[in-house]
Formats: structure tokens, C-alpha cells, sequence
């Protein structure tokens, strides 16, 4: 047997549909160290917070937005506050506005019949792999630089995954430990840190970074819940307007 | 198996959500972008992935810090999966060690 081949083209020197696919649902399989054991826990916490075993599949495979679950579940009552819940939804979520307009410009090519839904699948992993794989197709010429095929593959993993494992923490529930002994909860900054190697552009494109890192950091020490993703991003954010290149020529 | 109010918490949630991953692409769609929205589009992401991530770097815990650090080095020269089992295998070890 051959590895795979992620970048196998067909004769017009475009990677294939199923080649793609593949390379997407491969490059997925390290991150799912970290989304496994959290989707168990995610299960057992919620069936603790009243929850029954139908209800969680329900809502991880509606919603599927791991960090907004934990959030939401963390607020849960019975009945549960419909406004709190919501809210919590859309400001631990908020960073997916940015991430979908980040990856507008590339999706020109696609009709809104399928991106429409394909963004129902939309994760910070499944964009980020997304977002890494543009960059080199678009170094290397590669157009279009978005590859749907290689997004879906790494998304339905991660779907897949997901409602799997929260299922599956919300029946075996209480005999789970907790994944921190183990470190797991250090697979997703770790991916992450990855992922920020492939986006650097230099020091000084980097500074945003720092301050939305310095103002998140500073919002969660200070401020309970989730505020600290929103701060950030919205501090680095106005650091990248301050701090724009001026004229257009000399980009890229 | 499934209680009402629970199931409209939880439609609610989703729809907030889809909201949340549509939402830049139905605003941005039909817009050609000037150089400083572009290089917004260019920062906010690494702005987010770091924002997510702040609350290790803040930890009050040795051992996480530590981790956290070989992890950096760990990302500037090694591939995924290598990263991914430094920053894991030492946050166990340490967290072991240290407690």
C-alpha cells in the first residue's frame, strides 16, 4: 500500500474531487486527539446539566459548535434561560463572522447553493485546515485556490466526530475521568499554534496578534464567561485597521 | 426523551450559530474589498485563533506554562502531529510532576 497522495492530480493538473476529499479528512485526524475525549465530556456534562442521550446528539449535531456548547451548558437550568442561552451562543460563536468573511473572497467560484450549506459545517479547525491549504494551492498557482472537497472532508470528520463522541459520553456519562490528567486539552492550542506559524507574514504583520493575545489574555483574568474570544479579536482587529498598509501596490 | 423547552434552547442555539457562520459571507459576498479591509481579513483570523487560546498563556499553573512553551518551539519547527503530541505529552508528564 502506498500512502496517500495528497496532492494527486488529474491530467489538467487539478487535484482530484476524491483525492481532496481525502487529503481533508486526513489532515483532520490529528486534531480529533483533542476533540474526542472533550466530546465525551461534553456528553456527560450535559447529561448531568438534565439532558437525555437524544437531546445531546441534538444539539451537537444542530449546533455543532463544541465551545458554545460547553458554554451554554455551563448556563444551563430546567427550563433553561432562552435569552442567556442564545447570547452566550453568539458571543462565544462571534469569531466565525470574521472567519466566514475571511474566506468570502476565495469562494467567488462556488454557486450560494453550496456554500450556504457547506458553511453549516464551517468549525475553527475545518476553516483553519481550509485557510493553510489555500495558501500553498495559491502559491503554487493553483486556482481555484478554495477546494470544497478537501473542506468537506475535513468538516464531515469532524461532524462525524463530534455528534459521535458527545453521544457517546452521554451514555457511558459517569465512568469518564477527567481528559486534563492526560493533557488532552493541549491538542487544540497546539493545532493552533501550527496553524499561526502557517499565517505568519512577518513581525510586523504579526503585531495584531499580539494585542488581541494582550487583550484576551487581560478579559479573561478580569471578566467571567467568554468575553476574552470577542475582546481579542475585536482588539486585534482595530490593531490591523491602525496599522494598515497604505498604498495598495505595495501588498503581496 | 425529549423535554420542549430543552428542544427550543437548543433550536434557538443552532439557528444563533448558522447565523454566526453565515453571517460574513452573505455581507461580504457581492463586495470587492479596498486594502485595508483586506488586511483585516488577513489579521482577524490569527486574531481569533490567538484569542481562543489566551486563557494557557495566562495560566496559573507551572506545569501548563511550561508546556505551552515547548509547544511554541515545538511549532516553529515541527509539523502537526509532532506539535500536537509535545504539547500534550508534556502538559501530562508535567502536570504529574509538578502538582
Amino acid at each position: 500500500m502506498k500512502p496517500p497522495r495528497p496532492h494527486s492530480r488529474d491530467a489538467a493538473g487539478q487535484a482530484t474531487t476524491w483525492a481532496q476529499c481525502c487529503a481533508g479528512a486526513m489532515a483532520s485526524l490529528p486534531m480529533l486527539f483533542g476533540l474526542v475525549p472533550f466530546g465525551m465530556v461534553l456528553g456527560a456534562q450535559a447529561v448531568q446539566k438534565g439532558l437525555t442521550p437524544v437531546e445531546v446528539p441534538l444539539m451537537t449535531g444542530l449546533n455543532f459548535a463544541g465551545g458554545s456548547e460547553f458554554a451554554a451548558l455551563g448556563l444551563w437550568t430546567s427550563p433553561p434561560h432562552l435569552l442567556l442561552i442564545m447570547a452566550v451562543t453568539f458571543l462565544v460563536n462571534s469569531r466565525m463572522l470574521v472567519m466566514g468573511a475571511a474566506m468570502t473572497p476565495f469562494l467567488h467560484h462556488l454557486p450560494k447553493r453550496k456554500v450556504l450549506p457547506a458553511l453549516f459545517l464551517m468549525t475553527d479547525a475545518s476553516w483553519a485546515l481550509s485557510m493553510a491549504q489555500m495558501r500553498q494551492r495559491a502559491a503554487l498557482g493553483i486556482e481555484p485556490a478554495f477546494s470544497l472537497a478537501y473542506y468537506m472532508g475535513a468538516s464531515l470528520v469532524f461532524y462525524a466526530a463530534w455528534v459521535g463522541c458527545t453521544t457517546l459520553g452521554a451514555i457511558l456519562g459517569p465512568m469518564l475521568g477527567h481528559p486534563e490528567a492526560y493533557g488532552l486539552d493541549m491538542a487544540f492550542p497546539a493545532v493552533f499554534l501550527v496553524m499561526l506559524r502557517g499565517m505568519w507574514k512577518g513581525l510586523r504583520r504579526a503585531w495584531p496578534w499580539a494585542v488581541s493575545l494582550a487583550a484576551a489574555a487581560l478579559t479573561y483574568k478580569l471578566a467571567p464567561g467568554a468575553w476574552y474570544v470577542a475582546a481579542g479579536a475585536v482588539a486585534g482587529i482595530l490593531a490591523a485597521v491602525i496599522w494598515a498598509p497604505a498604498p495598495p501596490a505595495a501588498r503581496k | 426523551m425529549i423535554d420542549p423547552a430543552n428542544l427550543l434552547a437548543i433550536v434557538l442555539m443552532a439557528f444563533v450559530t448558522y447565523l454566526t457562520r453565515i453571517g460574513g459571507y452573505i455581507l461580504l459576498r457581492n463586495r470587492s474589498l479596498g486594502p485595508r479591509a483586506m488586511a483585516v481579513l488577513e489579521a482577524g483570523p490569527g486574531c481569533v485563533l490567538i484569542a481562543v487560546i489566551a486563557p494557557v498563556f495566562v495560566s496559573d499553573q507551572p506545569s501548563d506554562l511550561i508546556a505551552l512553551a515547548l509547544m511554541v518551539i515545538a511549532a516553529t519547527r515541527l509539523p502537526l502531529l509532532p506539535t500536537v503530541i509535545v504539547g500534550v505529552g508534556s502538559a501530562a508528564l508535567l502536570r504529574h510532576l509538578i502538582a
